[in-house]
């Protein structure tokens, strides 16, 4: 395995008596990715990110983070992972300074460790002043954020997300995401779950889609959107848009059609190389003025609805 | 050094950390403060029952200077209450709240947890035991003057978490397996009112009072000839020999190391009820057997339920 590979699954399988949750499921995860792991609901992420943490045994297959294979009760593997469940639970008689004392104690971390990062992560969650107060007079937004902060506050390499936008408002979905960015470009891996195609494409470099156990396709998702987008189409608007400019870009060679609505021309394309500085160049010099200019291909959503459907038979 | 590299902490930190967290628990549920409040308001009706009649009768009260270390202000109820109370949530509870997810997710190792919160459950049980038992002291000291043996207190108070600790162990081992508080306590209260019952019926009914000696709870009931009061149906001093009484048990021993048990079978269905001596034995004997198998029955109910916890998958 390489060392730039932080979690690696191979073969993974689990079954509940007769249900087959995990159907010989793998997936590899690089380092210092952003990883969205979709798929409908019992679909099977969160047993397979359950199996990762060590809340439960697989049936066959090896699963390796930080390439040691998880088997068992692991507390040393833990040290270095971050772990947020869909809809956290916490002892509601704590609060919420109480608790992350206590699990900073469990990271061996010093006291003054302890104080500095604990600060540093309730005003990063929004929770700086009710840090005091009973975690069972939190709202759900708030034991979202908090367990936001608890995965955290190791300050670990990998952090697993188990639906970290679930049960909170839209302001505070765009604040967990910009925190996930934030937390990736400090150097941590996140895998996290979710079924929320459109915070999956905002924030996410790499996905894996999984649909009844089985993973349907793993890579970027520039490598993804490639493989499905069929014809690639180049958007480009133009100010002074005229007949020249049209024929001078259809004489470029990876130019296979356009089509013009108004101001705008659809270019199709032979390739599926980055095309826009030569086409750009050709408008400029044909005398052109670009107003806006995009890539388009099938969407997330469009990509999941296809491999799921297909999945189904 | 990578930012990130780290180093795993000490097994005490951990183990601090657990109980430390379980402590916060057990302190701040209604239900123990609850028992807390029902047993104080006990000992203290047993204190002041004595003035009371004394008021009624105008009788003094009489000087017992053997009070404090006979009376033992639990019993076998009050240690089976308060087992239950401090643990049928720590395992089973966590499971259901969906607290324990996070916890098994933390860098301690699941019998790290479960050591964590069997001290918790100690220090709670002898803290609380320590008040309780100097409460009783000092009432009995300024209600019965001047009292005995008070240097014994220790070991019965030892006895008592040692006869405690039975349940806790049942308790727990229940709570593992069945992932719910609710069965961990009415499981644990079936066997409780099996093994009286049972008890009650065996030493009734049948000269096998010996197989009272291997359950867990009050036991079977022997006399000591020579000490306390006699009549037709108490030839001495009774004595239950269950894990419930190791506390009795131990400081009686102290006070008469050469004792012997006695112990009778009650003839109710003959016309005139009588009592038939069955075997003695001494009370050195009486008293290992009953510690060796609370022991036994500790180990092998925290053993049960630590490897169901350790072993436990979450589900949900």
């Amino acid at each position: 395995m390489s060392m730039e590979t932080v979690i690696e699954i191979n073969g993974l399988t689990k079954r509940y008596g007769s249900l087959v949750a995990l159907n010989k499921l793998s997936l590899n995860v690089k380092h210092n990715t952003i990883h969205g792991f979709l798929g409908p609901n019992g679909a099977g992420k969160t047993t397979t990110i359950k199996i990762l943490v060590g809340l439960l045994e697989p049936d066959e297959g090896i699963v390796k983070i930080f390439d040691r294979e998880v088997h068992g009760d692991q507390p040393d593997i833990r040290l270095n992972m971050g772990y947020m469940p869909e809809l956290p639970k916490f002892p509601k008689h704590l609060t919420a300074y109480e608790l992350l004392d206590i699990y900073g104690r469990m990271y061996g971390m010093s006291i003054q460790e302890r104080h500095e990062r604990i600060s540093e992560l309730l005003e990063l969650v929004g929770l700086k002043g009710r840090e005091k107060d009973l975690i069972g007079k939190y709202s759900r937004g708030m034991l979202q954020r908090l367990g936001i902060a608890q995965a955290l506050l190791n300050d670990p390499e990998l952090v697993i997300l188990d639906e970290p936008s679930q049960g909170l408002d839209p302001v505070g979905m765009v604040e967990i995401r910009d925190l996930i960015k934030r937390i990736w470009k400090e150097g941590m891996t996140v895998f996290l779950s979710s079924h929320l195609l459109f915070e999956v494409e905002q924030i996410c470099s790499h996905v894996t889609i999984i649909n009844r156990g089985v993973a349907l396709i793993s890579d970027t998702i520039q490598n993804i959107s490639e493989k499905f987008s069929g014809i690639s189409v180049l958007q480009v608007e133009i100010a002074n848009l005229s007949d020249m400019i049209i024929e001078n870009i259809r004489r470029l060679p990876f130019v296979s059609n356009i089509i013009q609505d108004g101001k705008v021309l659809n270019i199709e394309l032979k390739t599926r190389d980055d095309v826009r500085p030569q086409i750009s160049q050709e408008i400029i010099k044909s005398g052109g003025i670009i107003i806006s200019m995009s890539l388009k291909g099938k969407s997330l959503e469009e990509i999941f609805m296809e491999l799921v459907s297909k999945s189904h038979g | 050094m990578n930012k990130h590299e780290k180093h795993s902490p000490r097994w005490i930190t951990g183990f601090l950390a657990v109980v430390k967290y379980e402590l916060l628990w057990n302190l701040r549920k209604k239900k123990f403060w609850g028992m807390v409040v029902v047993a104080f308001i006990l000992s203290t009706l047993s204190l002041l029952l004595p003035i009371i009649l004394s008021n009624m009768t105008g009788q003094p009260i009489k000087q017992n200077p053997d009070y404090v270390i006979t009376l033992n202000p639990l019993g076998s109820l009050g240690f089976f209450l308060f087992a239950v109370v401090t643990v049928m949530n720590s395992i089973s509870g966590e499971f259901e709240s969906g607290t324990i997810t996070l916890l098994l997710t933390k860098p301690i190792s699941r019998t790290t947890i479960f050591l964590g919160k069997l001290a918790a459950a100690f220090i709670t049980l002898l803290t609380t035991y320590i008040i309780l038992f100097v409460y009783v002291a000092i009432g009995g000291i300024a209600i019965y003057g001047p009292q005995n043996n008070l240097h014994l207190l220790p070991i019965s108070l030892l006895g008592s978490i040692v006869s405690t600790f039975v349940w806790i162990a049942i308790v727990l081992a229940l709570g593992s397996l069945s992932k719910n508080s609710i069965i961990a306590a009415i499981g644990a209260f079936g066997i409780y009112l099996g093994a009286s019952i049972g008890s009650g019926i065996i030493s009734l009914f049948s000269e096998e009072v010996w197989i009272l000696n291997y359950i867990p709870g009050s036991g079977a009931t022997g006399y000591i000839k020579g000490l306390g009061s006699q009549t037709p149906f108490t030839p001495g001093m009774s004595i239950s020999t269950g894990t419930d009484n190791i506390a009795t048990l131990f400081t009686t021993y102290l006070l008469h190391p050469l004792a012997n048990v006695t112990f009778y079978k009650i003839n109710m269905i003959s016309q005139v009820p009588n009592i038939t001596e069955l075997y003695s034995e001494p009370l050195s004997l009486v008293l290992l057997r009953t510690v060796s198998i609370a022991f036994f029955y500790i180990f092998i109910f925290l053993f049960i339920a630590w490897y169901a916890f350790k072993k436990a998958e979450v589900l949900d």
